[in-house]
């Protein structure tokens, strides 16, 4: 089951570099330099709002019913949000080059979005450093319900502060402001990394189990 | 304004090498992990 998921986001993978290379268009302003947004923005949706929503709940239902499972689940979504949101600022600083003429400037998106990355990284740190296994849990928890609340303020810093990230194009009220063509290979390449989040969640919550049942 | 395709590039091959260490570590913890284990040592003296 896991291996098909693996092979069904590799496939979509491979069918969203298709579209992004060769049926998106090329953006009129930017040129191809554009085509970086078909992984930035996929990796930020899934990374930000997907791994940390799975956070979230997972967190809430292991402080409520202590269910190992639920910490397992918790656990393998911070620690792939993690990866897709150091990807997500990694290639927004390589766009930011030749198109705001800057690797790295303080505005609000990549200042909050960089906090949701340490908190992420906080999270992950905590459950090495407690050795107490239901008291890592809980710990992680707790901050895993804080690193999830912060998901909002990433969203709505382009709105409530004066940034040079642009307004969002797709997660916004109302039709997208995007064309179709682009919208259309933005939103296969949103599934692909959605496909890739949930393989690579499977296959660490089932390392996650076995690992607990070899130290038991 | 110019495609500047080497950043393109970069930022697609520095994706592929992150989601690609990933992998890898999950499928090494996971083949370390079927690993049968050592048996623990015996507490019996030790051989000069």
């Amino acid at each position: 089951m896991i291996r098909m998921l693996g092979w069904l986001a590799a496939l979509a993978l491979g069918a969203g570099l298709v579209m992004a290379f060769g049926v998106a268009p090329r953006e009129v302003i930017q040129g191809n330099v554009q085509r970086i947004m078909y992984l930035h923005v996929p990796t930020a949706i899934v990374g930000e709002y997907v791994a940390f929503g799975v956070l979230l709940v997972a967190s809430i239902a292991y402080l409520a019913t202590r269910a190992e499972a639920m910490d397992r689940l918790g656990h393998a979504s911070a620690e792939v949000g993690v990866l897709f949101l150091a990807i997500t600022i990694a290639s927004g600083s390589i766009w930011g080059k030749p198109t705001w003429g800057t690797w790295w400037t303080w505005d609000a998106r990549l200042t909050t979005v960089t906090i949701l990355l340490a908190i992420g990284i906080a999270y992950l740190l905590l459950r090495g450093m407690i050795e107490d296994r239901e008291r890592a849990a809980r710990s992680a928890a707790v901050v895993g319900v804080v690193a999830a609340l912060n998901v909002p303020l990433v969203h709505f810093s382009v709105y409530w502060w004066r940034t040079l990230h642009q307004p969002p194009s797709l997660l916004k009220p109302g039709a997208p402001s995007v064309s179709t063509s682009i919208l259309v290979a933005l939103l296969v390449n949103v599934a692909a990394f959605a496909l890739l989040y949930a393989y690579f969640v499977a296959k660490r919550v089932r390392l996650l189990r076995r690992e607990a049942e070899a130290l038991a | 304004m110019p495609d500047n395709w080497g950043y393109v590039a970069a930022a697609y091959a520095l994706a592929a090498l992150m989601l690609g260490a990933y992998w890898r570590h999950l499928v090494r913890r996971a083949a370390a992990l079927a690993r049968p284990r050592p048996a623990p040592r015996s507490q019996g003296r030790a051989r000069p």
